[in-house]
């Protein structure tokens, strides 16, 4: 009985929300089969730790959501995922790895609707969001102010939540 | 700083995306708990961010669930504390299952017995059968005087077969019935001893042999001589002359 009850509530949440979690997913590792391999584990992670949910922090989505980005995140900066890219690159046309923003990925996502944002911005917001950056690692790589990437950051942020509004 | 500069600095997004800091979130926490225009603008991000991940879904590969099912049925203690029930329910069926198994051999048993105890009233009735046919061969196969006369089917029933047994001393007569049609209850068989061509009745066959089969030997007419036998079916009750047709005939 509460075997049958878990797999409806793990179907429930599987059917309804796995497409946009693989969405956004995609969205930061650019690699369908990566994406899906993600995916698996990011389904486990939320099936174990769906009880330290806590509805006051946010909406169950938003805590899936952030589970996906941080477990792709994880996965971009794994040795693993960055061979396979290397390797990638060099059979592909001998380009510079690790250049993961450029025309090509725009249109896949949130990342369409970071394109519209002005330069600098766009590339603090892909450092941070897509590519998991501190404020501070930011900082020292950009040779930018911590509170000015701080303010950059929030600004680009409400710019984006407009956008998508 | 009110709460609607407080909501337009971007903390809301911050939060929400999962790019503030432990201490603004801590923050962030107590003001929505404060204010409910901080809670709504979280809520109204935290949609906006739903709805434009529900747009750019992408299908995940087949197979997909049912390997994340697999995974989390191992590494869930609560799927543990399920397997534990499961194992009882095991338990459970398998001693139904043996109970079921119980009744059944019982019922076999005493099926078994009760069908043993009809072989065994068949067994003595066949033996008594036997020793009384074994009693009735010896009067004839102990004496030297016996002659014997095998009568062999005629064309209406080649498979027919029967012996005369023939005491040249006292002159009995015995029958055996090996193998004659079940006559019809309107007639009877009737046995006929060949003298010179001439047929002389020796007796008729009780149809209660052919039902029962009990004897072995049927006991005839004693007859001072013959050369051959023979058997016809005639009318019940039989006929001082044959009428009928014959089934068998044998010299002696």
């Amino acid at each position: 009985m509460l075997q049958q009850r878990n797999e409806k509530a793990f179907s429930y949440l599987y059917d309804n929300y796995s497409g946009a979690l693989l969405g956004t997913i995609n969205s930061i590792v650019l690699d369908n089969e990566i994406a899906n391999d993600v995916l698996q584990n990011v389904f486990v992670n939320i099936w174990k730790k769906i009880e330290s949910y806590d509805t006051a922090k946010g909406r169950l989505f938003t805590w899936m959501l952030n589970i996906a980005r941080n477990a792709s995140i994880d996965e971009v900066r794994s040795k693993g995922y960055r061979d396979s890219k290397k390797n990638e690159h060099i059979a592909d046309d001998g380009d510079v790895p690790g250049a993961v923003t450029g025309p090509a990925i725009d249109d896949v996502g949130l990342r369409k609707v970071l394109s519209k944002l002005k330069g600098e911005l766009r590339v603090l917001v892909d450092l941070s969001y897509f590519q998991g950056y501190t404020h501070e690692e930011i900082s020292k790589v950009m040779n930018i102010p911590l509170g000015t990437v701080k303010t950059r950051i929030r600004s680009a942020l409400t710019q984006l939540r407009t956008m998508i509004q | 700083m009110n709460v609607k500069e407080y909501i337009s600095t971007g903390i809301v997004e911050s939060y929400v995306l999962g790019l503030a800091s432990e201490e603004e979130r801590r923050e962030f926490e107590k003001m929505c708990e404060q204010y409910p225009e901080v809670l709504q603008a979280r809520i109204n991000f935290e949609l906006a961010m739903e709805k434009q991940a529900m747009e750019n879904s992408i299908s995940p590969m087949p197979g997909i669930k049912n390997k994340i099912l697999e995974k989390i049925n191992i590494s869930n203690p609560a799927s543990i504390q399920t397997a534990k029930v499961r194992n009882l329910n095991w338990l459970k069926y398998a001693a139904a299952a043996c109970l079921l198994l119980l009744a059944g051999s019982l019922y076999w048993n005493i099926s078994l017995y009760s069908k043993n105890q009809q072989l065994k009233v068949d067994y003595d009735n066949t033996v008594a059968k036997l020793s009384g046919m074994e009693k009735e061969v010896q009067l004839i196969t102990n004496n030297p005087n016996v002659k014997m006369a095998s009568m062999k089917g005629m064309e209406v029933s080649p498979q027919s077969f029967a012996t005369v047994y023939w005491d040249t001393t006292s002159h009995d007569v015995y029958l055996m019935v090996n193998n004659l049609p079940k006559p019809a209850s309107d007639k009877q068989y009737q046995l006929w001893a060949l003298l010179d061509g001439k047929p002389i009745d020796v007796g008729l066959i009780d149809n209660e042999y052919f039902i029962k089969e009990t004897r072995l030997l049927i006991k005839a007419k004693n007859i001072q001589n013959a050369q051959a036998f023979a058997i016809t079916l005639e009318t019940k009750g039989g006929n001082p002359t044959p009428k009928g047709t014959m089934y068998v005939m044998g010299n002696l």
